[in-house]
């Protein structure tokens, strides 16, 4: 598993509050629609999070709810906007 | 370690907009001087208030006097949130202040969590006589940057409903220039003043005078947490600053957690720098 993955699992599991489950998730463990506690006060403070922690500015226009579809798709994301 | 219970007094000051609700808790002991909390911005300071009374009882018991004010529109205080505009906020944590320079007679502490540690650094950058220190959790650097991520809870509704990322042609301004219009935005269930954004859009979190201790503190859920980039940057401007605490500590972000959460490391981290 990648850092990015390892971090992006921490940051999910803190957000969420889901006592150290996230950690285990796999890449395409479904999240959007599937985590009642992902409401859209935790997505926001995800990619909040996220920016915070990887020292990114992402463009709303990159976000879309397809990006929290999976865990393996907010990965995604992170790698796409730190190659840039 | 004292297991007298902190007397947690709750009373009213009057201001201009109405009735300020404030929590003194006040110090064991002999007074040691003033601690004055300010809170974080909308949904975090409700999430944070345990946190942040558990941090004020363990100053008391180290004999610090607590004055912890609900803002203008926030908490029991009266006014609507939607009134609330930066220098309301302002005028507000003057008249805190004032009472605690009233009640303890040492210079104060300012204390700010996110949001508040701007409004703390602005009253301090103007009136900085009698106080000793600032005291900073995960503080918020940038107003704008804050405004933005507050609105981009509208975008976050979006995303949720499965809507299409919304594209705001011409026609459909976003909150930002509907509040740069002079206007109101609902976002989250709390209206967003004009004057409110226009004063947090401008503030910037400036390094304390010399004189003034400070004590920085951010916290992270890694095992072994660092200081943001951002932090890094800010204190950079002041690499020798001599009487200056900075560390992260470990735990949950519990200004922003689903569930109430606590970070007991940075309560021992903090008590520490007022025990001492």
């Amino acid at each position: 598993m990648s850092t990015t993955g390892n971090y992006v699992r921490t940051l999910l599991d803190d957000v969420l509050s889901l006592q150290g489950r996230a950690l285990n998730f796999a890449d395409d463990t479904p999240l959007l629609g599937a985590i009642p506690e992902l409401d859209s006060m935790a997505v926001v403070s995800l990619i909040t999070a996220i920016e915070q922690h990887f020292g990114l500015a992402l463009a709303d226009d990159e976000i879309d709810g397809s990006v929290f579809a999976t865990v393996g798709s907010l990965v995604a994301l992170v790698d796409r906007a730190l190659a840039s | 370690m004292t297991v007298q219970a902190t007397r947690l007094a709750p009373f009213f000051l009057t201001a201009p907009a109405g009735r300020l609700h404030c929590q003194y808790v006040a110090p064991l002991g002999a007074a040691r001087g003033g601690v004055l909390y300010v809170h974080p911005f909308a949904e975090e300071s409700n999430k944070s208030r345990r946190m942040a009374i558990e941090q004020a009882r363990a100053l008391a018991a180290e004999g610090w006097g607590v004055l912890m004010p609900d803002l203008t529109g926030c908490g029991d205080s009266s006014g609507d949130f939607g009134d609330a505009t930066w220098q309301v906020w302002l005028d507000d944590i003057a008249l805190a202040r004032n009472w605690l320079q009233r009640e303890l007679p040492q210079p104060i502490w300012f204390w700010g969590l996110r949001l508040g540690a701007l409004l703390a650094g602005e009253l301090l950058a103007a009136e900085p006589a009698n106080v000793q220190g600032l005291l900073l959790w995960q503080p918020v650097l940038s107003g704008r940057q804050q405004l933005q991520q507050f609105l981009r809870l509208k975008s976050g509704a979006e995303w949720v409903a499965g809507a299409a990322a919304s594209t705001t042609g011409a026609a459909l301004p976003g909150p930002l220039q509907i509040l740069e219009s002079g206007r109101s935005v609902e976002v989250a269930g709390y209206s967003v003043h004009p004057q409110l954004a226009a004063g947090m859009s401008l503030a910037t979190l400036a390094l304390p005078p010399a004189t003034c201790r400070l004590a920085c503190f951010e916290v992270n859920p890694n095992l072994q947490p660092e200081l943001t980039p951002a932090i890094r940057r800010w204190l950079s401007t002041e690499p020798t600053r001599l009487n200056a605490v900075v560390a992260a500590v470990q735990g949950p972000s519990f200004w922003q957690t689903q569930e109430i959460e606590m970070a007991p490391s940075l309560i021992d981290a903090t008590t520490r720098i007022f025990a001492a």
